[in-house]
C-alpha cells in the first residue's frame, strides 16, 4: 500500500513513541542512531515497522 | 450466585511488552485487569443498578477480536478481547452458605465466595445477645445458642452495595433471623424438634 505523507507522519510519530516508552527495536540499526525518530524513521525506509493504515473510505 | 459470562473488553499493550509472545502478554494483562474487578450487566436487561453488579473471579478464556489499535498520544497497543469467565453475583434476598471470620462487638462477619458479609448482632438470633469480644463469640441470653469463628452458617442477603474501584470493600448485610437460617447446627436441632413433635401426636 502507498501512504501519504500524512500516514507516514502518524506510522514514524506512533512508532518513535514506541520506541522512547521502551518498546524493543526490530532490525539492526547503526550505532549512532540515538533518537527514537531518526530509529522509527529508519525502520520505516526498511519497510521493518509492524504498523498498517485502517483507511475510512475505501 | 456463580455464573459463567462472556462478554468483550479492551487491553492496553505497554509498548515494552510488545517483543515478546502477544498471546501470553495479552492473557498476563487480561487476568490482572479482568480478574477480581466489577463489571455490570447491560442497562436494558437489568433495570436495578444494584442488581447489575458482578465481580469477576476466574478468567476461563480468552480470543483476540480484530487487530490492535494505536491511539494518538499513546504508544500503547490497545487490543480488543473476548472472553469467558467465572463470575460472582450477590443477590439481595439470596441465601448463601459462609464462614464466620471475625466476631466484633457489632456483629460478625460472614466470608461467601469472593466478599465478606455483615451479619449485626440484631441480625444473628431471636433472643438478646450477649458479645464476648474477647474469645469472639456471640451468647444467646435465654437460648444459649453460640456464635463463634469459624462456625459454618447459613443467612440471607437483606443489603447490597458493590464497590466499583475496591471489590473486597463492598458492603452486604446479612440475617439470620428467619426460620431455616443460622448455624447448621440450629437447623439440624430445630428439625429434629419438629420430627419428635409430628411422632409425639
Amino acid at each position: 500500500m502507498e501512504y501519504t505523507r500524512f500516514e507516514i507522519a502518524r506510522i514514524i510519530g506512533a512508532r518513535a513513541l514506541q520506541i522512547s516508552m521502551g518498546a524493543p527495536i526490530l532490525i539492526h540499526v547503526p550505532e549512532d542512531l540515538i533518537d527514537p525518530l531518526d530509529i522509527a524513521m529508519y525502520e520505516f525506509k526498511k519497510g521493518a515497522i509492524p504498523i498498517t493504515v485502517k483507511r475510512k473510505a475505501q | 450466585m456463580y455464573l459463567i459470562v462472556e462478554q468483550e473488553d479492551v487491553i492496553r499493550i505497554p509498548p515494552p511488552l510488545l517483543g515478546e509472545d502477544i498471546d501470553q502478554v495479552l492473557e498476563d494483562l487480561a487476568r490482572e485487569k479482568i480478574e477480581g474487578n466489577v463489571y455490570s450487566f447491560p442497562r436494558e436487561e437489568v433495570k436495578d443498578p444494584a442488581e447489575r453488579k458482578y465481580i469477576i473471579v476466574l478468567l476461563l478464556s480468552l480470543e483476540k477480536v480484530g487487530e490492535g489499535v494505536i491511539v494518538p498520544g499513546d504508544g500503547a497497543v490497545y487490543q480488543k478481547v473476548r472472553f469467558k469467565a467465572l463470575a460472582f453475583h450477590p443477590e439481595l434476598q439470596e441465601v448463601i452458605v459462609g464462614d464466620v471470620v471475625d466476631a466484633l462487638k457489632f456483629g460478625a462477619f460472614i466470608r461467601f465466595g469472593p466478599i465478606d458479609g455483615l451479619l449485626h448482632i440484631s441480625q444473628i438470633m431471636d433472643d438478646v445477645i450477649d458479645v464476648d469480644v474477647e474469645n469472639k463469640r456471640f451468647i444467646g441470653k435465654e437460648s444459649k445458642k453460640v456464635l463463634r469463628v469459624k462456625d459454618k452458617v447459613v443467612a440471607r442477603i437483606v443489603a447490597l452495595s458493590i464497590n466499583d474501584a475496591n471489590p473486597r470493600q463492598s458492603k452486604v448485610g446479612l440475617t439470620m433471623r428467619q426460620p431455616g437460617l443460622g448455624k447448621f447446627e440450629w437447623i439440624e436441632e430445630l428439625a429434629k424438634g419438629e420430627k419428635k413433635e409430628e411422632g409425639g401426636k
